[in-house]
C-alpha cells in the first residue's frame, strides 16, 4: 500500500467506520419506515395510502442532496429545531430509502399467492395475524435481492454526506488529499475499498436469498 | 411552528434557477447520450457468448456501478486535476461512466430477452451480425427494456444534483446560492425538488410514449 495511504490509515479507517454506521442506522431505520409504508401502501387504507403514495412520488423524483438539505437547513429551519449534520444525514437517507424500499416491499406483499393467504384466513387466522406472520414475513424474504440492491445503492449514497459536513469516508479521504495532495492514489483507494465493501453487502445479499427464499 | 413562508424571494430569483435547470438538463442530456453510447456498447459485449468478453463486460458494469458517483465525479474533478478539465465535462463524464455500467445491464437482460430463434432466423435470412442487431434484435430489447430505461435516465437526472459538489452551476448548486442570500431554505429546496420531479415525470411518460412501449410493460417485463 502506498505510503500516503498508511500513514493517514487510521484516519481514513475512521472516517469508513463512520459511513458504516451511517448506512447501518439508515439500513434500520429506513427498512422499518418502508416496511410501514409499503403495508400502509398494499392494504389501501383509504386517504393513509394516498398520503404514502404522494410522498413516494415526492422523494423519488428529488434527489438525494436536496433530501439532505431540507433535512439539515429547511426542516430545522421550518420546525424550530437544531439538529448536527450527522443525525441530519442519518434523517435524510432514511426518508429518502425508505420511499424505495416501500415500492419494492409492497411488490413482495402483492406477489405472495391468494392461495396462501387463503389458506391462512380457512385455518381461523385473523387478518392481522395473516398480514404479521404469513404475507409479510414471505414477502420480505422474497424480495431480499430488491433490498439489498437499495442497501449497496445506500452505501454509496453516504458519500454523499460529505457534503454537509459529514466527515465519512469521502468526505475524510478529501480532506486527507487537501493536506498531502496525492488525489489519484487517495481516490484510487476510496475507489476500491467501496467497490469491495459494494461487492460484500451484494454477496450477504445473495447468501441470505439463497437459505431465506420461500417457493412457492 | 413560527416559520412563515415568504415564496417572493424564489420568484424574484426565477432567472438564476431558469439558468440552473437549464444546465441541468444539459448535463443530464450529454450524461443520458455517453451513458446510452457506453451501455449500448458494454451491453452488447456482455450478451455475447464467448466467455472473456461476457467476464470484461461485467468487471466493467461491477467496477464502475460499485463506486459511489460522488467518487466517481472527483476522479475527473480532483484526480486529474492536472488535464484541467472543466468541472462540466467533469461532470459529464462521472455520470456516463457510472451510469453507463447500468444502462449496460439493462441493455445485456434485454438482448437476452429476445428470442434466440430471432437472431439465427436473422442470419439464416442473409442479414449480417450487425444488421441483425440493427434491424431485429435492438428494436425488439429498446422496448422490451424502455421501462427500466426510464428508471435509469430519471436517475441519472436526479443524479446530476451532485455536480454542484464540484462547482457546475447546476440547479442544486443555484439553489445553494439563492439560499444563502435570501435564507428561505424551505422554499428553495421544495421548489427544485418540484422541478426535478417535473423533469423526471417527462422522462419517464416520454419514454413509454414510444411505440410497443406499453406492450413490454403490459407483459410485465419491466423491472423498473
Amino acid at each position: 500500500m502506498p505510503e500516503v495511504i498508511l500513514k493517514n490509515l487510521p484516519f481514513l479507517l475512521a472516517g469508513l467506520r463512520l459511513s458504516a454506521e451511517l448506512a447501518l442506522l439508515s439500513i434500520v431505520g429506513g427498512t422499518a419506515l418502508g416496511l410501514v409504508l409499503g403495508v400502509l401502501r398494499y392494504l389501501r387504507v383509504p386517504v393513509l395510502t394516498q398520503i404514502v403514495q404522494a410522498y413516494i412520488v415526492f422523494v423519488r423524483g428529488t434527489p438525494l442532496l436536496v433530501v439532505l438539505f431540507i433535512c439539515y437547513f429547511g426542516l430545522p429551519a421550518l420546525l424550530a429545531y437544531k439538529t448536527s449534520a450527522y443525525w441530519a444525514a442519518v434523517l435524510g437517507f432514511v426518508l429518502f430509502i425508505a420511499a424505495y424500499l416501500a415500492e419494492d416491499i409492497r411488490t413482495g406483499l402483492r406477489t405472495v399467492r391468494p392461495g396462501v393467504i387463503q389458506a391462512a384466513l380457512a385455518m381461523g387466522m385473523t387478518k392481522y395475524q395473516v398480514l404479521r406472520f404469513v404475507t409479510v414475513p414471505i414477502a420480505l424474504r422474497n424480495v431480499i435481492p430488491a433490498l439489498f440492491n437499495q442497501y449497496v445503492r445506500l452505501f454509496k449514497f453516504t458519500s454523499v454526506a460529505s457534503v454537509i459536513g459529514v466527515n465519512e469516508f469521502t468526505g475524510s479521504a478529501m480532506l486527507v488529499n487537501g493536506r498531502v495532495f496525492a488525489p489519484i492514489t487517495i481516490i484510487g483507494f476510496v475507489a476500491l475499498t467501496y467497490l469491495v465493501a459494494c461487492l460484500a453487502i451484494s454477496s450477504v445479499g445473495r447468501l441470505l436469498y439463497a437459505r431465506l427464499a420461500v417457493k412457492t | 411552528m413560527q416559520y412563515t413562508f415568504d415564496w417572493a424571494p424564489i420568484w424574484a430569483n426565477r432567472e438564476l434557477i431558469l439558468d440552473g435547470l437549464l444546465n441541468t438538463i444539459a448535463l443530464s442530456a450529454l450524461g443520458l447520450a455517453l451513458a446510452l453510447i457506453i451501455g449500448v456498447v458494454i451491453g452488447t459485449v456482455g450478451a455475447s457468448s464467448a466467455r472473456v468478453l461476457r467476464i470484461s463486460a461485467a468487471t466493467y458494469v461491477e467496477g464502475m456501478r460499485n463506486i459511489p458517483l460522488l467518487v466517481h465525479m472527483y476522479f475527473w474533478y480532483a484526480g486529474l486535476a492536472f488535464l484541467r478539465l472543466p468541472p462540466f465535462a467533469c461532470a459529464v463524464f462521472g455520470l456516463a461512466l457510472y451510469s453507463g455500467a447500468y444502462v449496460a445491464e439493462i441493455v445485456r437482460s434485454g438482448i437476452g430477452a429476445v428470442p434466440r430463434g430471432q437472431w439465427l432466423a436473422a442470419l439464416a435470412s442473409g442479414l449480417t451480425p450487425l444488421q441483425a442487431f440493427r434491424y431485429i434484435i435492438y428494436p425488439q430489447a429498446l422496448r422490451i427494456v424502455l421501462p427500466s430505461l426510464a428508471g435509469i435516465f430519471s436517475q441519472l437526472i436526479k443524479d446530476s444534483s451532485l455536480a454542484s459538489v464540484i462547482t457546475v452551476a447546476e440547479l442544486t448548486y443555484q439553489a445553494t446560492a439563492i439560499e444563502g442570500q435570501t435564507f428561505r431554505t424551505f422554499e428553495v429546496y421544495i421548489a427544485i425538488s418540484l422541478l426535478y420531479l417535473a423533469l423526471v415525470s417527462v422522462i419517464t411518460y416520454g419514454l413509454l410514449l414510444v411505440p410497443g412501449a406499453r406492450d413490454a410493460e403490459a407483459q410485465g417485463l419491466s423491472d423498473a
